[in-house]
């Protein structure tokens, strides 16, 4: 019987790369030996995005994408179909830390230089990844069709009407009809669904590939590949397995204690995740007293708010996500990590950081005068640190790195 | 390395991994459950109750329980006592072969005399048979005593649900679980059961 | 001080005041209140594994509210289940329409023509403790005062200009808006006091009061009657509520048990390479 079974396996190998690959990018892939905790998101990220294809397949089965039904089918699905709830928040929680996961992912590569050459590719798969995250996010909220879902869709399609001589048209195109009616609904449904899941599925494919060709990076920035053993093995290098899976074993399970306190102590996360206003179904005559969009949207939302004109915040909002893309090219400091670089990098790193987060809360409360300002000068300070970069990193003194880990 | 430190490994594999798999379960829950019957299900699926007061003798209607037909029929009492004349064309006359709750109750196979409560669906493959009551030759059967035929592979059964020997279907037609308070028939409910 | 932003210890902290000032400055609560003219809400602290006081509150909701109000994603057996009460004992007491089968949705005993009477449709109220939030309703609740320039010769303190009458006037009795002494806080927020010692007092207006005698019942058993009311509308909102933070604890629980028992393990092979 084995005999057979090793016959079948060696046949299907030799007409397939099972083994090869295998080793190559799971078992025997060398990854740096020294990393610490900002390594780990990547892992993270991955098990989230499973996570949220299987619930979300889950999802599909109750759901109805009609404009009479779609709100009451989430009802039906948090009521009526056993253990529904379940599935929903572990998707509506699996939503809100996708993108926490992938801001820290994102961050651990403008602290550590994982954008330098030679992984300009791997960080460009990754912003387009996140492009496709943030698309993939907003049409899966218009799903439920409550105050927020509309209201919310409202406002960001109307941003398509910002943009010169087409505008008015497109935004009537992407809605199919004079409203965001269950037409809208049911396309946007099939694009959460489908395209674009098939989107980033291939994305993280290319994102892996990418990143497996140049090798991980490490928080040193120092490249392990200059020294290799007789075998060609880096000698700063563990083995993928057992190594670095044990140590995204911890990172899960430390993120799905967290994952779980969410989903069933606050699966509304105090109306960050699942917002109160969208418990009621879409009206299109009524606004709600307090539009704010989710979390994960609100810095580029206070972005948005903080220019007076609506093409002029279209275009600084997406200016906003696309200069990230560039940032390989921006970068012309001689070291990657931020451990060896100088001190204006550091400022303006934080400064960075800090904007962000003040524009994330900017973004989730009311605007007041005050609040106005703290959102240009936020916003100001967040391109600074991209459009600056180019002199600050080519004229501070960085420090030696070592050769070795 | 060390023996100690070997044993130590292997307590510890042995161990995460128990406890990581133990967990599978736990987590495959909700998703098998969520593909039970939702309580919307359920509710469209409660019992079916009418009177049945207002039939004829001889007469047959159909109801719909889940979705389902159900046949019912109020006998006369010479179909009734015809019942025996086919006894020896029957492949499973008392329902020996089958599990259900209402066997051997009644010639008429349900929880009173005068009616027959049964599903309409063709053990063969799923067809609903036609009430045929009329005693006379028919294409199928030559000595067609009355009862139930199905167009799809010609399965035949007597009127109270009882399957011919020699035809495609394996087993009688299915009895629902039912009761009668007074003339109103519940489909669906037995609180006898 | 120097900042290592290598080190976790600083991504958690700063993590922490982040989100606590997050939550701290709830959206509501951001937004100069949503209890209106009322100041803040009362808070309100669900009970959800007190049975009798869901059965109480369902009882209110079904003999007060349900009349308009339907809760049209929530099935009569449903609640008889979870709120323990027999099929039998419940559809004899609380379900007036007899047609109504066991697992019918609560769709409300309100006829189309009858819509019109208040000038606009009363809403569903199956997730109003998830829009509203539990804290408005109990406010909400107990918050209706007289006032003769409104239709119903009433108004209400948390929502100005409300559409809808008191029910539960003849429980409650009449309330009104009244003046009263208070003490004057000074800057340092303790009592203002004169220069002889006394606490210094001026009138405040817009106090609720309610009318000794004119109502069934008394403050506190209104307070406990709306207490149970919203409690029931609370499990309304989310039915699996109570059920959702029991299960809760067993998963945190078992996470955290493999998350040590993986991180032994990762040590024990971390030594491999890290001597």
């Amino acid at each position: 019987m084995s005999e057979m079974a090793g016959k079948l396996f060696s046949w299907v190998n030799s007409r397939l790369p099972i083994v090869n690959t295998f080793e190559r990018h799971l078992s025997k892939h060398p990854v740096p030996s020294k990393v610490n905790f900002w390594y780990l998101f990547g892992a993270l990220a991955a098990v989230t995005l499973i996570i949220q294809i299987v619930s979300g397949i889950w999802l599909i089965m109750p759901y109805s994408n009609t404009e009479e039904q779609a709100f009451s089918s989430i009802e039906y699905i948090m009521r009526d179909v056993d253990y529904g709830w379940v599935i929903r928040y572990i998707h509506t929680t699996g939503a809100s830390l996708f993108f926490a996961v992938v801001y820290l992912h994102m961050f651990r590569g403008l602290l550590y230089g994982s954008y330098q050459k030679p992984k300009e590719l791997v960080w460009i798969f990754g912003c387009t990844i996140y492009l496709a995250m943030m698309a993939e996010g907003f049409l899966g909220y218009v799903l439920p069709y409550g105050q927020m879902s509309y209201w919310g869709a409202q406002v960001i399609i109307s941003l398509f009407g910002a943009i010169p001589y087409i505008g008015e048209s497109l935004e009537l195109w992407v809605r199919g009809d004079y409203y965001i009616s269950g037409i809208t609904v049911s396309r946007f449904f099939a694009l959460h669904v489908v395209a674009l899941p098939l989107v980033l599925i291939a994305l993280v494919f290319l994102h892996l590939v990418a990143l497996h060709e140049v090798g991980a990076g490490n928080p040193e920035g120092v490249d392990i590949e200059e020294y290799l053993d007789d075998d060609g093995v880096p000698l700063d290098s563990v083995p993928f397995f057992p190594y670095k899976v044990l140590n995204a074993l911890v990172a899960i399970g430390v993120f799905m204690t967290v994952f779980s306190i969410i989903m069933f102590f606050f699966p509304e996360g105090g109306g960050y995740f699942i917002e109160m206003a969208n418990f009621q179904e879409a009206n299109p005559l009524v606004t709600p007293e307090h539009i704010a969009p989710v979390w994960y949207y609100a810095p580029f939302y206070t972005m948005l708010r903080a220019i007076p004109d609506p093409l002029g915040g279209l275009i600084v909002m997406a200016a906003a996500v696309a200069i990230f893309f560039i940032v390989p090219w921006l970068d012309r400091s001689k070291v990657a990590s931020i451990r060896y670089k100088g001190i204006y990098s550091k400022i303006a790193l934080t400064m960075f950081g800090v904007s962000f987060l003040t524009l994330g809360y900017l973004g989730t409360v009311g605007v007041t005068e005050i609040r106005k300002t703290m959102s240009v000068i936020c916003t100001i300070i967040y391109f600074s640190y991209f459009l600056l970069m180019p002199i600050y990193t080519k004229y501070e003194i960085t420090k030696e790195v070592p050769k070795r880990l | 390395m060390q023996e100690k430190d070997k044993t130590r490994r292997k307590v510890l594999i042995g161990l995460t991994s128990a406890v990581g798999l133990s967990g599978l379960p736990f987590v495959a829950t909700p998703f098998i459950a969520a593909w039970n019957p939702s309580a919307k299900a359920k509710a469209a699926g409660a019992a079916v109750k009418l009177d049945v007061s207002k039939m004829q003798y001889g007469q047959q209607i159909q109801v719909a329980w889940r979705k389902q037909p159900v046949f019912i029929v109020r006998h006369t009492n010479e179909s009734l006592a015809g019942l025996d004349l086919s006894l020896d064309k029957l492949a499973d006359p008392n329902s020996d072969q089958i599990i259900e709750p209402y066997k051997g109750l009644n010639p008429s196979r349900s929880k009173n005399p005068e009616y027959s409560v049964m599903s309409g669906v063709c053990t063969h493959l799923g067809c609903s048979p036609k009430y045929h009551p009329e005693v006379e030759p028919k294409a199928w059967d030559a000595s067609w005593k009355g009862g139930f035929f199905c167009p799809c592979h010609g399965s035949m059964f007597d009127i109270v649900g009882r399957v011919y020997k020699g035809v495609p279907a394996p087993t009688n037609l299915v009895v629902p679980p039912h009761m009668f308070e007074g003339t109103i028939l519940t489909i669906g409910e037995d609180k006898e059961l | 001080m120097k900042i290592n932003l290598n080190s976790p210890k600083y991504l958690v902290i700063s993590l922490c005041i982040f989100i606590s000032v997050f939550f701290v400055n709830n959206i509501n609560s951001a937004e100069g209140g949503p209890c209106k003219d009322y100041g803040e809400c009362d808070e309100f602290k669900y009970s959800l594994n007190d049975v009798e006081s869901l059965q109480r509150g369902a009882s209110t909701y079904i003999n007060y509210c349900y009349g308009c109000h339907s809760l049209k994603y929530s099935r009569w057996n449903r609640v008889a289940e979870d709120l323990q009460i027999p099929e039998d004992i419940f559809f004899e007491n609380l379900v007036f329409d007899k047609s109504i089968k066991p697992g019918d949705l609560m769709v409300g005993a309100m006829s189309e023509e009858s819509v019109n009477w208040f000038g606009v449709a009363p809403p569903d109220l199956t997730l109003v403790s998830r829009y509203k939030g539990d804290d408005w309703i109990y406010s909400y609740l107990r918050a209706y005062y007289e006032d003769s320039s409104k239709q119903y010769g009433v108004n209400n303190l948390v929502y100005p200009g409300t559409a809808m009458p008191n029910v539960l006037l003849s429980l409650q009795g009449n309330q009104r808006l009244v003046c009263k002494d208070v003490p004057v806080i000074a800057r340092n927020g303790g009592e203002k006091r004169d220069v002889s010692g006394n606490t210094i007092y001026q009138e405040k207006c817009g106090f609720l009061k309610v009318e000794d005698g004119t109502g069934k019942l008394s403050k506190e058993e209104f307070d406990d009657l709306i207490y149970d009311l919203t409690n029931f509308l609370v499990y309304v909102g989310e039915p699996i509520k109570a059920t959702r933070e029991r299960i809760g604890w067993y998963v945190v629980f078992y996470f955290l048990i493999f998350t040590a028992l993986s991180s032994l393990l990762y040590r024990e092979y971390h030594k491999d390479y890290n001597k």
